[in-house]
């Protein structure tokens, strides 16, 4: 399932790691900051916990501890309305024997109780015991990919109201027809510490920073909202880069567009699906069908297809978890393996899967670093990062010119998927009308659906402009950031479900 | 409950407010949960774990400051991150709290009788639900999973609420998929207070026979048809209304239903309420997210929007008694309640005629729009001719609008079943006589 949308723009990152050479001391030192957090957890209570589980069962022990900061400020009207601070903080303990796996959480952390329920997972898992373990932990340092300017903690609140009501105005001001705005702020900073049976004694610091904007336009009796929720694994910096106005006005537009529609046309037919958050489709069509969750246990359509021909042939689409300061990166997993960039389809060939250490032992295939998770509420499971269908060679004003009769759809919304039958649906929530190779009229209310292994292969042009854009991803593991993408492509035929004339 | 730490926690951020000249009030939910899932009768998920929160509220001249945290160490830090909120907090809204005056409803809470189940017959629940499934050769897959949940919650503040009360319950969920020339998944859960609730073997046999008849499914023509909502998927579509039967949305412009109180919205067979408890909820609760009382109330009555649910703010801007009805920064029903009509589902296939049977929604969170009524939801089910199910149907939409859709209504019927979304949702299968639906036929 995948939740709303867009844009990056993050320009160069190199230049951008340059530019601020002078602020990598203070990042070290927020690093530093991470690691008094959770130094509760010496090497001796981890070995503790961990030697704990296999004491009474299982072949493999993991310990996640999470220590995140959040902050949430909603603005509606113009007026900062809630603003809420909070700090999480606890434990998964979690084991292995063979591909079962038991997981537990907790947030009493006194170390009796810490070894209690370590104990508890052991006797779950039962049957095998291993003899006395000699765990010697030794803490990876990481190169940290992902350089944070400023800790959200350390930029006052009124800053980001500022960035709030920039967005607001922008947004607000477009039309006449805007009757409300709301604008939500949420960042975090969270700091975690992994280690495993397999030696992994790892911390990393994970920062998000979002904007949310939610523009409704009223109209005759008829409202409609259009929405843009930009976000980055940055500090608030993101946003003092970001052309607030720009955002807001995007947000409006969206509404204001869609007000004056008349509802779209029902049937199958050809649709351009616009780029960055358009890759929603490959997210629910594809992606979650290819993570070992599904995969593993023969609950997915492409369960059993490597090396086979499951797409159209200018289709090609990974999966990269290193991107910097992307939405959905980070420098390890959250089960402590690196992260990667993984190939999933090369010109239609399924050449990957994303696979946790659990789908790892029940595939026998490496992990690919895709091991995610909500919170330490969640056991981790394989999970998207950024996922995006690589560019093409077509400009998208070819893609539109091609069509004769079909739908744009410019702004995608939501959408979700089984992916054992492959049913998906997703939301357009700007879309317009194809006539003749131009886009002519908006229309609103159209929703595609249809099955992920039949569309990629309806994928007829894929153009230039790749972009990403930014969501909430839903599944087991709980709602995590991450990227869609996509350049502009053609379906030659999906089912819109709109009204009928 | 950790009620020691918790009293400590709580009157060391008491007498802190009073230094301050603030007014404070502090929720405590301690949470313990369980879950297990099997994939092909392979166990995939097994997670057995408890949490708890504080959330500390500030409230000065009106403006409320929040902080949470997990940990019982720092209350001075928790309550200063408060009172600094409030700093950037600009709204004219003035806040309130409770001060727990009058009483309460008296509600047997929740006795955690899952909780004392061994672990072996709670993996006997997704055993029993597995080979169900399986009972049939065209079966490919299957899933079942097993949870349930304990739920304790207090609240007090400085004017003097202190009020609390434990909920909870078990759940459990299978889904069947059966060999086609697509896969087809059929789906089934229950849930209950009590173990005796959960009939394992039923979730597991309904979700095979839907699978099973879903084989051979094809779409429709697009057009415009009578429909079906089966209580299930009517309580997912009524998710549309609780955003728009909120008094804060009403007063922020985002509710459809703004200044329509006293007007015919639906047609007249249609009446929902709200409700503090109902025997099949596994959310109960004599108090809302402020400590306010909970009460029974008609939302809508034969069609007539009768009121707006409210917290203790968006009542007093209103000039009306608060509803019982905060959930954290929104507000939500606590139990809703849509009053059943006479016919059973078989007489609402009957009286349906011929037209189509909806059994699943996909894509609320997405293809509809609460501020707008419009919605255009992935759907699937059955087409039924003369009263009796004749073939599956795949690949269609249905589209409409909700408010239309409340005045389209044409039976109710007496099918009632309890869901959890927001809130508890108790709902029968409903006719609606006319939707538009995409097919690719």
């Amino acid at each position: 399932m995948f939740e709303k949308r867009v844009k990056l723009g993050y320009g160069s990152y190199n230049e951008l790691s340059c530019r601020y050479a002078k602020y990598i001391e203070k990042v070290k030192k927020a690093f530093q900051r991470g690691d008094i957090v959770l130094d509760k957890f010496s090497k001796g209570v981890a070995e503790r916990i961990l030697g704990t589980v296999l004491k009474y069962g299982g072949d493999f022990a993991e310990l996640f501890v999470e220590d995140r900061y959040s902050t949430n400020i909603s603005l509606k009207n113009g007026s900062v309305e809630t603003a809420q601070t909070g700090r999480m903080f606890g434990v998964g303990i979690r084991g292995f024997l063979g591909d079962k796996a038991i997981y537990a959480y907790t947030n009493d952390l006194s170390e009796e109780n810490m070894l209690a329920v370590a104990r508890r997972v052991g006797e779950a898992l039962g049957e095998v015991k291993l003899g006395d373990l000699n765990l010697d932990l030794r803490k990876k340092e990481l190169n940290n990919r992902h350089i944070i300017i400023f800790n959200p903690k350390d930029v006052q609140k009124e800053t980001k109201v500022r960035y709030m009501k920039n967005a607001y105005e922008a947004a607000r001001s477009y039309s006449p027809v805007i009757a409300q705005v709301v604008v939500n702020y949420w960042d975090y900073d969270q700091n975690v510490l992994i280690a495993n049976t397999e030696g992994v004694y790892v911390t990393d610091e994970r920062v998000r920073t979002r904007l949310m904007i939610n523009a409704v336009a009223m109209k005759d009796g008829q409202m409609e909202s259009g929405f843009y929720g930009p976000g980055a694994a940055m500090g608030p910096e993101f946003l003092e880069r970001m052309d607030l106005e720009q955002a807001g006005v995007r947000a409006a537009r969206i509404a204001v567009r869609m007000v004056d529609a008349q509802p779209a046309p029902a049937g199958r037919m050809t649709v351009v699906i616009s780029n960055e958050f358009g890759g929603v489709i490959f997210h629910e069509a594809v992606g979650h069908a290819l993570e070992a969750s599904s995969v593993a246990r023969g609950m997915s359509v492409f369960a059993g297809k490597l090396g086979q021909q499951v797409g159209a042939e200018c289709v090609s689409a990974v999966d990269d978890g290193t991107i910097p300061n992307a939405w959905g990166s980070a420098n390890v997993d959250d089960e402590g393996t690196p992260t990667q960039r993984n190939l999933l389809i090369e010109k239609g060939v399924l050449k990957g899967y994303m696979i946790d250490k659990l789908g790892s032992r029940r595939m026998n295939m490496p992990p690919t670093g895709s091991g995610r998770r909500q919170d330490y509420t969640y056991a981790p499971t394989s999970r998207m990062s950024n996922t995006f269908i690589l560019p093409g060679e077509y400009h998208p004003e070819e893609v539109i010119a091609s069509v004769d009769y079909g739908l744009y759809a410019k702004t995608m919304g939501g959408g979700s998927v089984n992916p054992a039958t492959g049913e998906f649906n997703f939301a357009v929530n700007e879309g317009y009308l194809i006539e003749n190779g131009k886009v002519t009229r908006p229309v609103k209310g159209a929703t595609l659906i249809g099955k992920g292994y039949e569309i990629v292969q309806k994928i007829e042009m894929v153009g230039n402009d790749v972009a990403r854009g930014q969501g909430m991803c839903g599944s087991y593991s709980g709602s995590i950031p991450a990227d869609v993408g996509e350049p502009t492509i053609k379906v030659r035929e999906i089912l819109v479900g709109g009204r009928n004339q | 409950m950790k009620n020691k730490q918790f009293d400590d926690f709580k009157d060391t951020v008491f007498a802190l407010a009073k230094k301050n000249n603030v007014e404070v009030q502090i929720s405590y939910s301690q949470n313990r949960n369980f879950q297990l899932r099997y994939q092909n009768g392979d166990m995939d998920q097994y997670t057995d774990a408890g949490k708890f929160r504080i959330n500390v509220l500030v409230l000065k001249d009106g403006k409320l400051g929040a902080s949470y945290t997990e940990t019982f160490d720092n209350p001075e830090k928790v309550f200063l991150d408060a009172c600094e909120n409030i700093s950037i907090v600009d709204t004219e809204d003035v806040e309130y709290f409770y001060d727990g005056s009058g009483e309460y409803l008296k509600l047997e809470p929740y006795d955690g009788a899952f909780e004392n189940l061994p672990v072996r017959d709670r993996i006997g629940y997704v055993e029993t639900a597995h080979k169900e499934v399986r009972k049939d050769e065209r079966i490919l897959m299957d899933m079942a999973v097993y949870g349930d949940e304990m739920n304790e919650r207090r609240i007090a503040n400085t004017l003097g609420l202190d009020v609390s009360f434990v909920d909870g319950g078990g759940f459990m969920y299978a889904m069947a998929v059966a060999k086609d020339s697509s896969p087809r998944s059929g789906t089934e859960f229950t849930l209950g207070k009590r173990p005796e609730d959960i009939d394992a073997a039923y979730v597991g046999k309904k979700a095979r026979e839907e699978s099973i008849a879903l084989i051979g499914s094809q779409s429709v023509k697009s057009g415009k048809y009578r429909i079906i909502l089966r209580n299930d998927v009517f309580s997912d579509m009524l998710g549309m209304l609780v955003s728009m039967i909120s008094a804060e949305n009403a007063q922020k412009n985002l509710s459809p239903l703004k200044g329509k109180l006293g007007e015919q919205i639906g047609s007249n067979i249609f009446t929902v309420k709200d409700l503090p408890y109902h025997p099949m909820s596994i959310s109960n609760a004599p108090f809302d997210t402020q400590g306010v009382q909970t009460c029974e109330k008609a939302i809508i009555e034969k069609g007539v929007f009768k009121t707006f649910l409210h917290n203790l703010k968006t009542a007093k801007k209103d000039g009306v008694k608060p509803t019982g009805n905060a959930a954290g920064n929104g507000i939500a029903p606590i139990n809703l309640y849509v009053e059943p009509g006479n016919k059973s589902f078989e007489e609402l296939l009957s009286t349906l005629g011929d037209g189509i049977l909806i059994i699943q929604v996909d894509g609320m969170h997405a293809g509809a729009n609460p501020i707008s009524g419009n919605f255009s939801l992935g759907a699937k089910g059955f087409k039924v001719e003369n009263g009796k199910i004749v073939r599956g149907v795949e690949e269609i939409t249905i589209s409409g609008n909700f408010l239309e859709m409340m005045k389209n209504m044409e039976e109710v019927g007496s099918d009632l079943r309890a869901f959890v979304g927001f809130g508890g949702c108790i709902v029968p299968s409903i006719i609606v006589n006319e939707i538009d639906i995409a097919g690719t036929m």
